[in-house]
């Protein structure tokens, strides 16, 4: 009951209770559902028992501990909490389009855990998701990682902590756009993404020896060496050589998907996602040996020269070619069914429904180096956990109820309509957001206000 | 021939050491200057502090100082009596944070090296060095209104970008004295972002920060060493890096302006992060972080405004679905909840004051009283104008409290403080009195028209707009030709290179709405933007409407009003 | 024939995912017309019951006949034993063809600059050869209405079939003007207008509105009687709504805006449609007592106010039919317009149920186009505009095999099948470096 009044109070925006360093653990035992693990098949008519936010037990007529809420799931189905590995859900400021590298930007900074599509995004059944730098830089800030625990009003309590660290590369069309044509700074053509990528890690290798320099110099007796001056933006790319961050890189074309590639190799980079990469099919052999795989959209194509020649059939391909692929939204509005879009590699390209549901659920995980904790319905993860009505890969099919570590955050029968966590005192007329303004699609928001006042209505690119 | 230029030497002396003694000493043609600097304030109710019950005395001050308050006082000759049998006084008003008096920076021209990533500080509103006191002016008419409001002395904040400079504490009084009490209190900061430049947004103004910070440390840690050592590189500190030095060091707090409860999470989370004294100010929306202040200690200031009242007003009774229902039970909770801020505050014991940034001088008596009316005690919103200030600007020796020794700050009032009734008959800032003309109660005139602004609203107006993309601004013109409005307006030029201007056109005066358009070209293409905006006296405050994009808040400032007026 | 056509279905059913129909290396598969005998499916016809093990001959373009023990006499024989027969669907609200980059502007061609301009047609405008087509009607969406955007009056909008290498040849036989009806709403996060001012905006718009449709009401009046006016095409062309010659699809979607909408076409007596109506639940009763037709969509959408219930736009379909409303579905997509079925599985989920779902884009469209004696159902006498799926259209599970369109069986490829079938294994492959 308490945690029910943990709830309550979290809902009407009193925060109190959750501090940022402890986050709030749920039990309950969900009963005969048809659990559909993922990683080791699916099980009709079973249980799954969570203690603490830990999946402690999968089995069939298990009984709940003192204390433990139970939940009838007849004829309901049980899948993993759903991963978005692209989103800018909750973010204040998606875009520093200032500049082409801005690596010391921390998504962290600007959460918002009020935001409506975090909720909304809980509505789809995703309880993680991969809050992202947008695409207008080459190499733009560095990503949170975020676990929908709707209801507090402090960010930190919707930043997974334990996630790896994750930075955002874009290449193309974006980049060369906003900072070649837009302002007259490299880059203005595809050949110019590569030289500014390959031109800041060596600037950050030259940074790092310097304070590697110094380090050792400073306590030395007679010590003459002054510290060098301090770049947390160059330490960021330095890190990124040392294997300490996972780069999550916008891309389409495959021409350029293969030169990333190259340029990793080259610098020994070995955790490289490919974000979009709607030509990524055309490198499927290569995405799949050489990098941590890609996210990609089920369909979506056309809307600028670079994702032209695309093909829907993208995922299916990759997958066959033993890449890690995922489906990703990018959007506030596809994340919140990320299971149809999923289901649609099974219209296109035939995939089997394990292959499909990994695609929202483990691929992503490994993606975002979270696999470990999240993903799928085993033992010992973490009890991120969505409730259908309905074969999840089914167009027909309804979450019912969303779970991030064992507490619920989604009811569809229970949930008040109006989810907003905080309202204007002097709110007169509520705004409405018509499509035409396409709030959803975020990944060049903050752009054209990076522009003088008055250019970005010049700017006629919006997407 | 010499002994012309003695005597001209001698009397340029005399004139010289009469000039720096007090200015009593003088002949004034003008007749304004007051005939003596001793006043008593005798037989009123005086409230030494908050919590004072009150008592009756007498107040004696000379040369802007206390001598002395009691029952028993023996007064000089020269003090001019100020009867105060039915008046109430309490200590002067301390502004935590004003901009009051103080001047825009006028904005830089671009360099022809401009690097749009990389600017030069000053372009990127990065300016620590700069002082309120170069840009702080007596003459000007917020000073005035604030003053009537009981405000005798403010910390007035430098305006610019993400760190415009240091503050400075100034008195409010006699116009033609030097106001400067003490500079150099704080740096101010903010979440202000560059137009056009890095850093463009707040999670660049935060990188940024860190980056000052970090590089300043480091630069003190190198000259450290050069002074120390031979044989070391010379270091090269920035104007940038030797102001914030004395932040880095801990000797200079930081006057953060965080009005949001996520504004303020993100300033105290930097804080934890890198260490440096802090003061918040500009406080709007806090309950939620309320636990999260008192754990850091720190001071805050908060807004001298309440959410304005229109929208509940308008909420309909009759004829409305239960949906609309439930909104207006949401908007009327959220005002509650804006009301009863304050008195949390209190509750949790946390140090704090008022702001008079962004605040409206008329509004201030009401904003208080709706704080009181909703849980902040009469001690408490006392203590928020008086000692608590005080004690965050480390000036609790000099004001706060009517006490002998003090500042001779004083408000006298016709009733208690927070009544509803009361009014303020003087303000003594500096020992210098201020008269303020009682109104009798008489019924509240009925529908009186506004007085049409026609005349005034012509001259030079100074204007800013937020835009998502930051600050931006520029002067309008206005000038009736032939009973036609027109003019031009000032507006950075969208291909970069600094202010250009365009004539106005459609502009039309109805009550005290204005509104007028204008065109934007680049590239050759045109965009027609409309202002529109209502005035008051001579601010104006309304929106910026550009197609397509929306509309921003805009406000303006009639900065040199046309002789005509 | 019959028999190897029969082996063919048979591996093609096999060889599940798509494949292109008996191709030589390098041959490109045309569209062809003809006989064609759909023999033993479950036939959905939509309005005359679901059928088992029912055949549908396609004949000079129409469906010749629906029954059993049909006769194959001449006719190409497919045997749809197992499979699905659904009337083509019909997405009412596109850009299709109209656009072939959006980022592109040299390429966007449904909005064209001034406020009044619905002479301007949309179906000249189409690309017949736009790749988007080819995409598009694999899915079993075999016609749409394209619609021009932008001003208050953007253009004239066209029903086109998905099959055809000249505007005309697509044609469908229906066209209308398109208006954007003045909005009263805030325009979204940035518009910070004061309530006045968008009170005012909202009623100078509208009342500029009014001022062109008195206008064109008089050039009608002034051409019945018999006047000869100069050359004014905007007029000529509104002249034809006012008159009743040609529908009006108003766009219009903010709840007091629908409100405003019904008091505007109040004894204007016009054909009119409203499209968009993504607040249509708020006023549902209101729009069902007007009796005016709506095509909503698209139904994934995000809700229009935050404090909306996350599923509004999925459940809004559904609310609007409840009350009575007559209810057609759109994407309002440019490239995307294949995602009309699965659209109308959302809206069949969330509360409009799967029999009034399918209406909705098939007979519904045709009945509000006034078309519905050529489409949306499978009746002999229509056109011969059909699918034949493995299973139920709407869910992405099911497999599309043939799409026949005006009684042509479409080739099922387009580029993005091209490339699944070049790229699953390129050769060569990972070439060591």
């Amino acid at each position: 009951m308490k945690k029910l009044n943990f709830l309550l109070a979290a809902f009407f925006g009193l925060g109190l209770s959750i501090t940022h360093a402890q986050v709030q653990k749920g039990s309950i035992l969900i009963k005969n559902a048809t659990v559909l693990t993922v990683t080791k098949g699916n099980l009709e008519a079973s249980d799954v028992l969570v203690q603490n936010g830990i999946i402690t037990q999968i089995g069939k007529n298990l009984t709940a501990p003192a204390g433990v809420i139970s939940l009838d799931a007849t004829g309901k189905y049980l899948m993993p909490g759903i991963i978005d590995a692209h989103s800018h859900v909750g973010l204040d400021v998606v875009n520093e389009g200032s500049a082409p590298i801005t690596s010391e930007i921390r998504m962290k900074d600007v959460v918002n855990p009020t935001e409506i599509g975090i909720y909304r995004a809980l509505a789809g059944g995703v309880t993680v998701s991969h809050a992202m730098h947008g695409s207008a830089n080459v190499v733009g800030g560095q990503n949170a990682t975020l676990k929908h625990r709707w209801g507090t009003l402090d960010p930190g309590d919707v930043i997974m902590q334990e996630a790896p660290r994750t930075i955002k590369f874009a290449l193309g069309e974006n980049p060369t756009r906003v900072h070649g044509r837009g302002n007259g700074i490299q880059p203005r053509s595809r050949m110019g993404v590569e030289a500014v990528i390959r031109n800041g890690f060596n600037e950050a290798i030259q940074y790092k020896k310097g304070w590697e320099t110094y380090q050792l110099a400073k306590n030395q007796k007679g010590n003459t060496t002054p510290p060098p001056a301090y770049s947390e933006r160059l330490q960021t790319l330095a890190d990124i050589l040392d294997g300490k961050i996972i780069v999550h890189c916008h891309s389409y074309r495959a021409d350029e998907i293969y030169m990333l590639i190259n340029v990793a190799k080259d610098f020994n980079i070995k955790k490289l996602v490919f974000q979009h990469t709607n030509e990524g099919f055309k490198v499927a052999p290569e995405i799949a040996k050489y990098t941590m795989g890609a996210s990609v959209f089920a369909d979506w194509w056309a809307y600028k020269m670079e994702v032209y020649y695309s093909t829907a059939y993208n995922a299916a391909i990759l997958q066959k070619n033993g890449a890690i692929t995922s489906i990703n939204s990018d959007s506030a509005e596809l994340i919140r069914h990320l299971y149809h879009e999923a289901a649609k590699t099974q219209r296109y390209g035939g995939l089997t429904d394990e292959e499909a549901l990994a695609m929202i659920t483990i691929n992503p995980a490994k993606q975002l180096g979270i696999e470990d904790k999240v993903g799928s319905i085993e033992l010992g993860k973490q009890a991120d956990l969505v409730l259908f009505e309905g074969h999840p890969l089914s167009s027909y099919a309804i979450p019912q109820m969303t779970f991030v570590d064992g507490v619920k955050y989604f009811d569809k029968a229970a949930d008040k309509n109006d989810q907003r966590l905080q309202v204007s005192a002097t709110e007169m007329v509520e705004p409405i957001f018509l499509r035409a303004n396409d709030e959803a699609h975020r990944c060049m928001q903050d752009v054209d206000n990076y522009f003088e006042a008055f250019q970005g209505a010049f700017l006629k690119e919006k997407h | 021939m010499k002994k012309q230029f003695l005597k001209a030497g001698m009397l340029a002396v005399m004139l010289a050491g009469l000039l720096t003694q007090t200015v009593s000493a003088q002949s004034d043609p003008t007749g304004k200057r007051r005939v003596t600097t001793t006043y008593a304030i005798t037989n009123a109710t005086v409230i030494k502090a908050p919590g004072d019950p009150g008592s009756k005395a007498t107040i004696l001050i000379k040369d802007g100082v206390i001598l002395g308050v009691g029952s028993s006082l023996s007064l000089p000759k020269e003090a001019k009596i100020i009867a105060g049998d039915s008046l109430f006084v309490y200590p002067g008003f301390i502004d935590g944070a004003g901009n009051m008096g103080i001047t825009k920076p006028k904005d830089l021209e671009r360099p022809k090296d401009f690097v749009s990533s990389n600017p030069a500080d000053e372009i990127a509103g990065i300016s620590p060095w700069r002082s309120a006191v170069d840009s702080y002016t007596t003459v000007n008419t917020l000073v005035d209104d604030w003053r009537k409001e009981g405000f005798t002395i403010s910390q007035v904040v430098p305006d610019g970008g993400m760190l415009p400079g240091k503050t400075a504490l100034m008195i409010l009084g006699d116009a033609k004295s030097s106001p400067l009490i003490r500079a150099n209190v704080s740096m101010a900061a903010n979440f202000r972002s560059s137009r056009g430049m890095y850093p463009a947004t707040v999670a660049g103004v935060m990188a940024k920060f860190r980056d000052i910070y970090q590089n300043t440390t480091g630069i003190i840690e190198h000259e450290r060493l050069f002074t120390f050592t031979s044989g070391v590189k010379r270091p090269q500190a920035t104007p940038t890096q030797t102001a914030m030095a004395p932040v880095v060091e801990k000797q200079l707090p930081i006057l953060f302006t965080a009005a949001t409860e996520l504004e303020i999470r993100r300033v105290l989370s930097l804080q934890k992060e890198l260490g440096f004294k802090l003061v918040l100010t500009g406080l709007e929306t806090y309950e939620s972080v309320i636990p999260l202040l008192k754990t850091a200690g720190t001071p805050v200031l908060i807004k001298l405004q309440v959410p304005d009242d229109k929208s509940i007003k308008s909420q309909k009774a009759e004829g409305v679905t239960e949906a609309t229902k439930a909104e207006y039970a949401r908007v009327k909770e959220a005002y509650n909840k804006a009301l009863t801020q304050a008195a949390k505050l209190e509750k949790a014991g946390i140090l704090f004051g008022f702001t008079t940034v962004d605040g409206k001088a008329g509004d201030m008596q009401k904003s208080i009283k709706a704080m009181i009316d909703n849980g902040l005690t009469e001690k408490g919103a006392l203590a928020a104008l008086t000692t608590n200030p005080a004690a965050i600007l480390g000036i609790s020796a000099l004001a706060g409290s009517l006490e002998k020794g003090k500042m001779a700050n004083l408000v006298l009032t016709t009733d208690t403080l927070f009544n509803a009734d009361t009014q303020i008959k003087h303000v003594i800032a500096d020992g210098y009195v201020f008269d303020y003309e009682i109104k009798k109660k008489s019924a509240p005139a009925a529908g009186k028209s506004e007085a049409p602004v026609e005349g005034a609203i012509e001259g030079l107006w100074e204007y800013t707009s937020e835009t998502p993309a930051g600050s931006s601004g520029g002067e309008i013109v206005l000038k009736r030709e032939n009973g036609i409005l027109a003019g031009s307006i000032t507006y950075d030029d969208p291909m970069g290179s600094g202010k250009v201007s365009s004539p106005i056109k459609n502009a039309t005066l109805a009550g005290k709405k204005l509104s007028f358009e204008f065109d934007v070209a680049a590239g050759g293409m045109s965009l027609t933007v409309t202002i529109s905006g209502e005035i008051s006296g001579k601010t104006m405050e309304g929106n910026l409407s550009i197609p397509q994009m929306g509309a921003f808040p805009v406000k303006a400032t009639l900065s040199s009003p046309s002789q005509a007026n | 024939m019959n028999r190897i056509l029969k082996t063919f279905c048979a591996t093609l059913l096999a060889l599940l995912p798509i494949v292109a129909i008996a191709q030589i290396d390098g041959e490109f598969v045309k569209p062809r017309n003809g006989k064609f005998l759909l023999k033993n499916a479950t036939v959905v016809t939509v309005t005359k019951g679901t059928l088992a093990n029912t055949s549908v001959l396609l004949e000079n373009g129409k469906i010749a006949e629906v029954g059993t023990n049909l006769s194959a006499d001449g006719a190409e024989v497919i045997d749809c034993t197992g499979l699905f027969i659904y009337p083509g669907i019909i997405d009412g609200g596109t850009r299709l063809g109209l656009v072939e980059v959006s980022s592109v502007p040299e390429t966007v061609d449904y909005s064209d600059v001034g406020n009044v301009t619905p002479n301007m047609q949309a179906l000249t405008t189409v690309n017949p050869n736009s790749e988007a087509i080819g995409v598009t009607r694999v899915s079993g969406v075999t016609t749409v209405l394209t619609v021009p955007s932008g001003g208050l009056f953007p253009g004239t909008a066209a029903l086109i079939n998905l099959n055809g290498y000249t505007p005309d040849q697509m044609y469908g036989g229906f066209k209308a003007v398109a208006m954007t009806f003045p909005s009263s709403g805030r325009r979204g996060r940035f518009d910070r207008r004061s309530d006045e001012d968008i009170k005012k905006d909202g009623e100078k718009a509208l009342k500029e509105a009014n001022e062109i449709w008195t206008n064109a009401k008089n050039y009608l009046e002034l051409k019945t009687s018999g006047a000869q006016l100069a050359y004014y095409p905007e007029m000529e062309q509104l002249s034809k709504v006012v008159s009743g010659e040609l529908a009006l699809l108003i766009e219009v979607n903010a709840a007091s805006d629908i409100q405003n909408a019904i008091k505007w076409v109040e004894g204007k007596n016009i054909k009119v449609i409203f499209t968009g109506v993504a607040e249509g639940w708020r006023v549902a009763d209101e729009i069902a007592k007007a009796k005016i037709p709506v095509v909503t969509g698209p139904v994934q959408e995000l809700p229009t106010r935050s404090s909306d219930r996350y599923d509004t736009p999925y459940a809004n379909a559904g609310l609007l039919a409840k009350a009575g409303v007559k209810v057609a579905l759109r994407t309002d997509e440019e490239e995307n317009v294949r995602n009309l079925p699965f659209h109308a599985a959302f809206a069949a989920a969330y509360g409009l149920g799967k029999e009034e779902a399918l209406r909705a884009v098939t007979i519904n469209p045709a009945e509000i186009f006034g078309v519905a004696d050529q489409y949306g159902s499978i009746e002999a006498g229509k056109r011969a505009n059909v699918l034949v799926s493995t299973g139920d259209p709407f869910e992405t599970r099911t497999q599309l095999l043939h799409v026949f369109i005006d009684g042509y069986r479409v080739p099922m490829s387009n580029r993005h099948i091209r490339l699944y079938q070049e790229f699953l294994e390129r050769t060569p492959g990972l070439k060591a470096n």
